[in-house]
């Protein structure tokens, strides 16, 4: 296992991994490690993470069994899903947005669910697929980034940390993890996306949207970019992708996250409830349209929901 | 002082009969060749000078690194085989950031260095299957400075492994003449530019050249910037003056 | 009897699950954790009394549901690391350093998962309450107020209304509160599990309440509630109570 970030880790760290390595068949507890400067790390006693895996000839077919939601919505043990976020390049950085929603089967297990890890002051990543898997790996890159930045004297390119990420995620390929995240920063090279997934795909991009949300995201994004957007235009640009998937995708939905990547790092811009963004739009902020992003208010009536009132019917009164 | 070290001074793993570990001592002993270093600990934040020592006009004193960060919030200077530092400041670098990643919170000074100390003793022959990690102690004495919720700190860490907290403490050539000065002026209230200029006029008083902004590195770790490697202009004025 | 001649499957199926319901409502100065007791497999009800939530410390309490047995192991390896941590660092482990811990537990198991939902709940270094929920391998989110287990799905909505006001208006002048006041939270967390021991068969018997209070507060109330036992180790600093109730036994 992680044979690929042991053979090509850092400096001293790949001695920590080959150690970290042997204790993976080990029992998790009790080993040397449980003392000494190591204490109460764990699973991540030597530096590298070991998982417990049950003695069955396909382990991965024992977690589908019993997990995997898609293939059998009575399995027992649901683990959360992430849906629609997008992040793109432009001549003002990078724009990310994503929604809010974790669902568990067709249950909304989560309206608040925070879908861009700030993994450091300059680098964000995204969440979709299994929140647990996005959450814990990109906090364990965080952490590489900055030893990196330690040993290097300088800060890691995105280039480079999300290839770390992705030889990371493919050591463990087949075996069950589930994760589709943009790895988003600003460098040397200035800003850039990189596309990152559980099955080992690394790609390069200025556009990507991920999650089950993607093709409505898609549709608006795609009509609406420009290199040449200004910060303004590109916000309101990834909020309005959102609040389209968020419309058109029953897994995505009730709030849009939306961040901005500068040269100096990213930014927070706001959290925008998507029902709101419908009837009354992000409100007063850089961007906005000033209305709802709703077509209710373009149709004034026309709608067959709300027919407009059938003209004064021709009473036959005469006889 | 070492009367009988006769055949006890060979093995790492062998007291002699007086209870003496000679290797050990050797390894401390080592640590009065390195250049000096003084640390000082004062309720706004904790200073850390070495001397660089140039022996080249043709060395670039940029280059000579005796002062590192650990993290943010921890910093560390050395005196002695330096190369012998680099391991157990990754060590402590690997240990910092291994906390950060279970707990979400910044590792305690003392921990930080008590993750170093660990390291210290691991010489001498190998336990079951693992390899040795290393043949003979380390030869280098570290003060590691940094402030976490019991505010600023600054340790002491010797090739025995044994680590203790000072209030200002000098390690190295100068030390015994540099340990004297630093009792007679350390005070509780001193503010970090008093300290600032404490630690350079002990390197002063002990350095063989001129003191200057290349033949000296000041880092200061405070709880408002965390951990700082001075520049040379601010450096500069500083020593201007002192 | 089984006939060896067919080819048969077998699978290897190490979990179960326990029924019950668990909850925790963050307040500003204090948090609530509570779950029911009963524990039931299938349609028999096995004890009456198996306790789902545990004081950890004096500032934090955790809440597990779902397969019983993998529960009470989490809970007993989370407190044996908050020993070493004890002994390692000289301090009570935070609760947002608690809440990292179990992720990272929760994670080590990702190719075996605990079937276990945790909801951890306490009061943070700063003084205010947190509620923290996790999924069965490790994703977890800071709250205000969480439900799980059997009866999450009718417990929820209950509480997105009562603690959220989703969907509600103020009166015009008037804004909806942030955080609750102690006594109107214990109401609601025992409306809710009288309520989810009415609709659901898997919930009763027995409520058990934690409720962890800042530093230096006053009872707030607390002193006039039935049934109510106060669990603190330490002096000077957050303290723990338990308020034990009947629920319904049918």
């Amino acid at each position: 296992m992680n044979t690929f970030v042991q053979r090509f880790a850092g400096s001293s760290a790949s001695k920590e991994l080959l150690a970290g390595n042997a204790s993976i068949t080990e029992d998790e507890d009790f080993s040397d490690a449980a003392w000494g400067s190591e204490a109460g790390f764990g699973s991540l006693a030597r530096g590298v993470p070991s998982f417990m895996v049950p003695s069955v000839p396909d382990p991965a077919s024992f977690l589908r069994l019993h997990t995997d939601d898609h293939a059998d919505p009575s399995c027992r043990i649901k683990i959360q899903h992430g849906t629609t976020t997008l992040a793109f390049r432009f001549q003002g950085g990078v724009i990310v947005a994503v929604d809010s929603r974790a669902t568990a089967g067709s249950y909304v297990a989560s309206g608040t669910v925070k879908k861009v890890i700030e993994i450091n002051p300059y680098l964000l990543g995204t969440m979709a697929g299994g929140a647990a898997d996005c959450q814990y790996w990109e906090t364990y890159l965080g952490m590489h980034c900055r030893l990196h930045e330690l040993r290097n004297r300088e800060r890691i390119s995105v280039s480079a940390a999300s290839k770390y990420l992705s030889n990371l995620v493919y050591s463990y390929k087949g075996m069950g993890l589930s994760m589709g995240t943009m790895i988003c920063g600003w460098d040397k090279t200035g800003p850039a996306v990189f596309y990152v997934d559980s099955d080992g795909t690394r790609l390069k991009g200025d556009l990507f949207s991920v999650g089950s949300g993607s093709t409505f995201a898609y549709g608006v994004l795609d009509q609406g970019y420009r290199w040449d957007l200004s910060d303004e235009e590109a916000q309101e640009l990834g909020r309005r992708s959102i609040y389209a998937a968020g419309h058109r995708d029953a897994f995505s939905g009730n709030t849009c996250n939306l961040y901005h990547v500068k040269e100096n790092g990213w930014e927070f811009i706001g959290n925008y409830d998507i029902t709101t963004l419908h009837y009354d739009g992000p409100g007063n902020v850089a961007g906005s349209p000033g209305h709802g992003y709703g077509y209710d208010l373009r149709v004034e009536g026309h709608s067959s929901a709300n027919p407009p009132p059938a003209a004064a019917p021709v009473v036959a009164a005469q006889a | 002082m070492f009367l009988t070290r006769s055949e006890y001074d060979r093995g790492v793993n062998t007291f002699s009969p007086e209870g003496r570990l000679f290797q050990v001592e050797y390894a401390i002993e080592a640590i009065k060749l390195g250049s000096t270093t003084v640390g000082i600990r004062t309720p706004e934040g904790v200073v850390l000078a070495v001397e660089k020592r140039v022996q080249s006009p043709l060395l670039e004193s940029s280059s000579i690194e005796k002062i590192m960060e650990i993290d943010s919030h921890l910093g560390c200077a050395m005196s002695g085989l330096t190369a012998d530092a680099r391991t157990m400041i990754d060590h402590a670098r690997v240990t910092a950031q291994n906390h950060a990643f279970t707990y979400d919170e910044k590792i305690k000074v003392e921990s930080a260095t008590q993750a170093v100390c660990d390291l210290a003793l691991r010489f001498g022959e190998s336990v079951h299957d693992e390899d040795a990690m290393m043949s003979r102690p380390f030869g280098v004495a570290l003060l590691i400075a940094g402030v976490d919720e019991l505010g600023p700190q600054l340790y002491h860490t010797d090739p025995s492994g044994t680590f203790m907290r000072y209030d200002a403490k000098a390690i190295g050539s100068g030390s015994e003449a540099a340990q004297s000065e630093l009792q007679d002026k350390w005070h509780k209230q001193m503010t970090l530019a008093e300290a600032q200029k404490l630690t350079l006029r002990v390197l002063k008083q002990v350095m063989e050249e001129k003191l200057d902004q290349h033949n000296v590195q000041l880092a200061q770790v405070t709880p408002q910037q965390g951990f700082e490697i001075l520049d040379e202009v601010k450096l500069k004025e500083i020593i201007e003056v002192m | 009897m089984a006939s060896l001649a067919h080819p048969q499957q077998r699978q290897f199926n190490p979990y179960s699950e326990n029924g019950g319901t668990i909850l925790a409502i963050a307040g500003a100065d204090f948090s609530v954790i509570a779950g029911d007791t009963r524990q039931s497999e299938g349609y028999s009800i096995q004890t009456r009394y198996a306790p789902k939530v545990f004081r950890l410390t004096d500032r934090a309490v955790l809440a597990v549901n779902g397969f019983a047995a993998d529960g009470n192991m989490f809970v007993k390896k989370v407190k044996q690391r908050l020993e070493w941590y004890r002994h390692a660092h000289a301090k009570d482990m935070p609760l947002r350093a608690i809440a990292r811990l179990i992720q990272t537990m929760l994670y080590a198991r990702r190719f075996f998962p605990y079937y276990v939902y945790n909801i951890l709940g306490g009061i943070e270094e700063d003084g205010t309450g947190a509620v923290y929920s996790f999924d069965p391998v490790g994703s977890y989110e800071r709250e205000a107020c969480r439900a799980a287990g059997a009866a999450s799905s009718l417990v929820q909505p209950f509480l997105d209304n009562q603690i959220y006001f989703k969907n509600q208006r103020p009166a015009p002048g008037t804004s909806h509160p942030v955080h609750l006041p102690l006594p109107t939270v214990l109401s609601i967390v025992i409306d809710s599990f009288t309520s989810a021991t009415e609709r659901h068969i898997e919930v009763g018997d027995g409520l058990e309440i934690y409720v962890v209070l800042a530093k230096g507060r006053n009872l707030q109330g607390l002193e006039g509630i039935r049934g109510m036992q106060e669990l603190t180790v330490t002096e000077d600093g957050e303290r723990v109570f338990v308020v034990r109730r009947e629920l319904k036994k049918d």
